[in-house]
């Protein structure tokens, strides 16, 4: 699965779930939480729709991986591929 | 809130509990699951708090009429941000009854139609109590304004890294701030004082630990006026 595949499903949950966000405009190394005002459930919901996107549970313990959206796409594009 | 502050005589008390067993617990139930089903640490804290609320009936209900009335049940008003400004507390009624997997649906589900502006009546009935928890937001405690006629309300913090004291060692353990703000005309010190401890047994005991387990929060209670 491309990078490209990725960020598209990544900015999908982020409609879906904060939708008066403009993705696009969001700093790719921003911190998701701190940074542009996610709560622990706002990021529940996100991991939540990129399972059910990708098909990639993302467990607890990789949650600091997807501080940023940056780290959120090299993570899941890592964890597609090795899905293959 | 200034009618809150000019009408009802506050007082405040505070206790940090250590929430190891509590995140133990919750990491080792949320490692088989899908995201769909997890539990968040909020839902620990506001289910351990609706249910202490059952148990200490003068924080939980209303002042009208130059009187108290207290509630039978516990409908636990919610303080959820909406994003681009704006704060409201929808209501989880009867939020005492049923285990932490139920309140963890509801809560999902509430906070959901709150940010989506699609609330029902029922979300909006009077609460018996709010909680507001703005851990997300990383502060370590914060001091609540009463939401008249309420009668108390409760406030989480981040849970954070401290250094703890347990059985003359010295270690390092997740632990929350939870303050109280309460009405003095409806309950005292000692009345919020056993509301918060009631909270942190019950965060002391995740529903999968043996009920005899010995308790391991702070007992450091501190009061202001």
């Amino acid at each position: 699965m491309t990078r490209e595949t990725v960020l598209e499903a990544v900015q999908r949950a982020f409609a879906d779930v904060a939708p008066e966000l403009d993705v696009r405009s969001i700093d790719p190394n921003a911190e998701l939480i701190e940074g542009i005002d996610l709560d622990s459930m706002d990021f529940l919901n996100i991991v939540t729709a990129l399972d059910q996107l990708l098909g990639v549970e993302v467990p607890e313990r990789d949650y600091p991986r997807l501080h940023s959206l940056q780290g959120m796409v090299d993570y899941l594009t890592k964890r597609c591929n090795e899905a293959r | 809130m200034a009618r809150s502050k000019r009408e009802i005589p506050h007082y405040y008390l505070s206790l940090d509990v250590d929430l190891g067993p509590a995140l133990a617990w919750l990491a080792e139930t949320n490692l088989d699951r899908p995201p769909a089903t997890r539990l968040l640490p909020a839902a620990l804290l506001l289910h351990a708090t609706a249910r202490a609320a059952v148990e200490n009936p003068d924080l939980n209900g209303h002042w009208s009429e130059d009187r108290y009335h207290p509630a039978v049940g516990v409908d636990l008003g919610v303080a959820v941000a909406l994003r681009g400004g704006g704060l409201m507390a929808p209501v989880l009624d009867d939020a005492h009854l049923g285990d932490v997997e139920a309140f963890m649906g509801r809560l999902r589900a509430l906070v959901g139609r709150a940010r989506s502006n699609a609330l029902r009546s029922s979300d909006l009935g009077p609460p018996s109590l709010t909680v507001t928890n703005l851990g997300d937001q990383g502060v370590d405690a914060l001091w609540p304004v009463i939401y008249p006629p309420q009668v108390a309300m409760v406030g989480f913090g981040r849970i954070r890294e401290r250094p703890w004291a347990i059985d003359g060692m010295l270690c390092v353990r997740p632990v929350v701030s939870i303050t109280l703000a309460a009405d003095h005309r409806a309950s005292d010190g000692h009345a919020g004082a056993r509301f918060l401890s009631g909270i942190a047994r019950l965060l002391g005991r995740p529903p999968a630990e043996d009920p005899t387990a010995p308790l391991r929060h702070s007992t450091r209670t501190r009061m202001t006026t």
